[in-house]
């Protein structure tokens, strides 16, 4: 019982925050897939960053329940593929057709009932696609402190690669400055390069 | 440090919204266990098919293994929503569209063409993540901050497919004419 309440303020602080910072936004998803706009992958990152540490600190002490998923290296990513393809063409994702829905975007409502149609295909073939396509490749849930050894380094690494890819998407994306909320500006003047309104 | 304190943007800062996500996902590590939105779906089908034609949720593989509505993962889906929705309701700046103007320019005003291609969408996106057993925050988000090489994996795949995917899609223009 408890659970259902923890879900419930854990999803409206979840999808208020992801509202805030344009996620749920599919202009702002595309503009960030088109290299035009930076926020939204470097929040993405750092907020996994932070999320490895934070979750070192609760190991660290004892509390919290993990369980990473294993790695299956054909359903992976063939899967990977097929979300990515989805991904660009509607600008949502699982967790943000939710909030944008809720926000009253009536094109997530839509990505929302086909998502649902998805689910139910997919439950309908798990147990013939899973042998095929999960089981023959999957090589269980490998983690970074498999390869690393130690959880503190693996840790460090993620945190330092992941920073890396932040400062390269800051370098390599437009800066996001002139993400404008409102419709288009028919006389806006033609954009000059990206890059150097990172100065 | 960053150029994006101009007045315009109605969005929070990145950097002050991923500590502010971070410490809600290390907050559901520590109460719940790893966060999850894509189970959300097959735990609303779960409730549906449990009232519909429970012979046939029973007999599934993929039903048995998620919970029904009465579920941290799916109060959490429709917390998202709700979360959302007073997101939405408290701020004047951030516009609430059916169409993105980025689509708009593309391919026209067209709702009928927008909707069916969210909906193809959220079907392709919502079959890969039960295939892969998450998506963007079940398998991405909360599998790279358990270190899993699944959740890095897919997090490199699924951004370089839907870059190329925007790219196909929306063409060279979108940069050239700088629509906002």
């Amino acid at each position: 019982m408890t659970n259902i309440w923890l879900g419930l303020f854990s999803g409206i602080a979840f999808g208020f925050v992801i509202q805030r910072i344009g996620a749920t936004d599919a202009h702002r998803m595309a503009r960030s897939h088109l290299m035009l706009d930076a926020d939204i992958p470097r929040f993405m990152l750092l907020t996994v960053a932070l999320s490895a540490v934070g979750l070192f600190g609760l190991q660290s002490v004892g509390v919290g329940r993990i369980s990473p998923l294993p790695t299956s290296i054909v359903a992976t990513g063939l899967a990977a593929v097929i979300f990515g393809i989805g991904w660009g063409l509607a600008g949502y994702c699982p967790g943000t057709i939710w909030a944008a829905a809720g926000e009253g975007r009536i094109d997530a409502v839509f990505a929302l009932l086909g998502g649902l149609a998805g689910t139910a295909l997919f439950a309908q073939l798990h147990e013939t696609l899973i042998p095929i396509l999960y089981d023959p490749t999957n090589v269980g849930q490998i983690t970074l402190t498999d390869l690393f050894g130690n959880y503190g380094v693996a840790v460090a690494v993620l945190a330092v690669g992941l920073g890396l890819c932040i400062w390269a998407i800051g370098k390599l994306w437009g800066s996001g400055d002139r993400v404008i909320a409102f419709e288009r500006a028919p006389d806006s003047s033609p954009s000059s390069g990206d890059a150097e309104k990172n100065g | 440090m960053e150029p994006n304190n101009n007045q315009r943007i109605p969005y929070w800062n990145w950097i002050p919204a991923a500590f502010a996500l971070s410490g809600i996902i290390v907050f559901i590590f520590a109460t719940y266990g790893p966060p999850a939105s894509s189970s959300g779906f097959v735990s609303t089908l779960n409730g549906f098919l449990a009232w519909m034609a429970p012979e046939y949720a029973a007999s599934k593989a993929h039903y048995k293994a998620i919970p029904g509505p009465g579920s941290w993962l799916f109060t959490f889906v429709l917390g998202m929503a709700i979360g959302g929705f007073i997101a939405g309701r408290t701020s004047d700046k951030i516009p609430v569209r059916d169409i993105p103007p980025i689509w708009k320019q593309r391919f026209g005003e067209s709702r009928v063409k927008r909707y069916a291609a969210t909906f193809f969408a959220g079907f392709l996106i919502l079959f890969a993540s039960r295939l892969a057993g998450g998506c963007t925050l079940g398998l991405f988000i909360s599998g790279s901050a358990q270190l899993a090489i699944s959740g890095l994996y897919f997090g490199v795949v699924i951004f370089a497919v839907a870059m190329l995917t925007a790219r196909l899609l929306y063409g060279k223009s979108a940069g050239k004419e700088d629509i906002q």
